[in-house]
């Protein structure tokens, strides 16, 4: 029987993407990462809200990159990178699913729970409701406080890698 | 609690989101090259789709059943899922600005991704409660996100084996979700009453 492939050093691998430098002061990179999308580009792009050509505005990939700019330290310009250069950023795959299950697994269990109880012991359809928005909230607050604990650690700041092919996109880093 | 049991497991495996009803495929295919990746979007997706789904219900019920608009249906659940949208990303960015630069790249896909929409109108037709509701859309995103993350395991293993050059990319792994389609369908066989 044909053995499949072991996927070894699991532990130690990232999620890469890539990022632009965007501005270099003394003792920081500000990095905007290029966009992703769930699917290829294709000739429909501008009218889903996928183009990143499109003006800058309210709720436009523009504007949306440019909300998740990020900084990463570079004291004294040791880095040496300029602005334009494109740079592999990574994050470690244990930080994204923790990431993921703070940001919404702990809220979504609070509210569930909080739901379940108010509708066991109530019964009804808008106290649940209400019940429910109320989880939320705690479970949003856990959250807030357990990003604090995550992000304390350095588990949330991306790293730079490497410097990015001139051909290398987001799809085949 | 044996009728919320049986029914969260028809909708997480026996009619599941993407291999039985054929919804939420682009992401299937798009974010399903890591598992890592399939799993961030799954727990991303589930949260917008039990959200929505809450919010969906009380428009529905209160606003829509009310006042006998129901001809607004879809445009208004459009409008709710993307609004619910815009509030999971300004939660999270106030929340914490870090886990939104990591996890924000996920939210816009979300928008655009027909499974929500689907559960929602689902849970029209089924004429349930405010709990059953919420419940069946939980079960029915934590379908999607084990589908989502079995395709992209299994992705990850396609991608160190050698295929036929015809079928490298997209062709084989579409023939292996037709492979794991089929063998979701074994669970149609569980007796639900």
């Amino acid at each position: 029987m044909t053995q499949l492939p072991v996927i070894t050093n699991a532990a130690a691998r990232s999620v890469e993407g890539i990022a632009r430098v965007v501005r270099v002061t003394d003792d920081q990179l500000w990095l905007e990462p290029e966009q992703t999308t769930s699917c290829g580009h294709c000739s429909s792009s501008a009218s889903c809200g996928i183009d990143t050509r499109q003006a800058p505005g309210i709720g436009s990939v523009s504007s949306r990159l440019q909300a998740r700019r990020f900084v990463v330290d570079n004291p004294g310009g040791a880095l040496g990178f300029r602005e334009g250069d494109r740079l592999v950023v990574g994050v470690s795959e244990g930080s994204l699913l923790s990431a993921s299950l703070t940001a919404y697994g702990l809220p979504l269990a609070c509210a569930l729970t909080a739901g379940s109880i108010v509708q066991g012991l109530y019964g009804d359809d808008l106290t649940s409701l209400l019940g429910m928005a109320g989880g939320l909230v705690l479970g949003l607050l856990g959250a807030r406080f357990m990003a604090r604990r995550l992000a304390a650690r350095g588990d949330l700041a991306p790293h730079i890698l490497r410097r990015a092919r001139p051909d290398e996109t987001c799809g085949n880093t | 609690m044996r009728d919320f049991a049986l029914m969260m497991i028809g909708a997480a495996l026996v009619n599941n989101v993407i291999l039985a009803r054929f919804l939420g495929l682009c992401s299937f295919m798009g974010v399903t090259t890591r598992v890592d990746t399939a799993a961030g979007m799954g727990l991303a997706t589930t949260f917008v789709i039990t959200v929505s789904s809450m919010a969906d219900w009380a428009v529905q019920h209160y606003l829509l059943d009310a006042y006998g608009l129901g001809f607004l249906r879809t445009v208004t659940f459009i409008l709710v899922i993307a609004s619910a949208v815009q509030f999971t990303e300004m939660t999270i960015k106030k929340v914490s600005p870090k886990l939104f630069q990591m996890l924000g790249i996920y939210l816009p896909l979300i928008t655009t991704n027909c499974a929500v929409l689907g559960v929602a109108l689902l849970l029209v037709e089924g004429k349930m409660g405010f709990m059953s509701s919420t419940m069946f859309a939980f079960a029915s995103s934590v379908g999607y996100s084990l589908v989502m993350i079995i395709f992209a395991g299994l992705r990850e293993r396609l991608a160190l084996v050698q295929v036929p050059r015809l079928f490298a990319g997209p062709p084989i792994a579409f023939i292996v979700a037709g492979m794991l389609a089929m063998a979701f369908m074994g669970f149609s066989g569980i007796a639900t009453s």
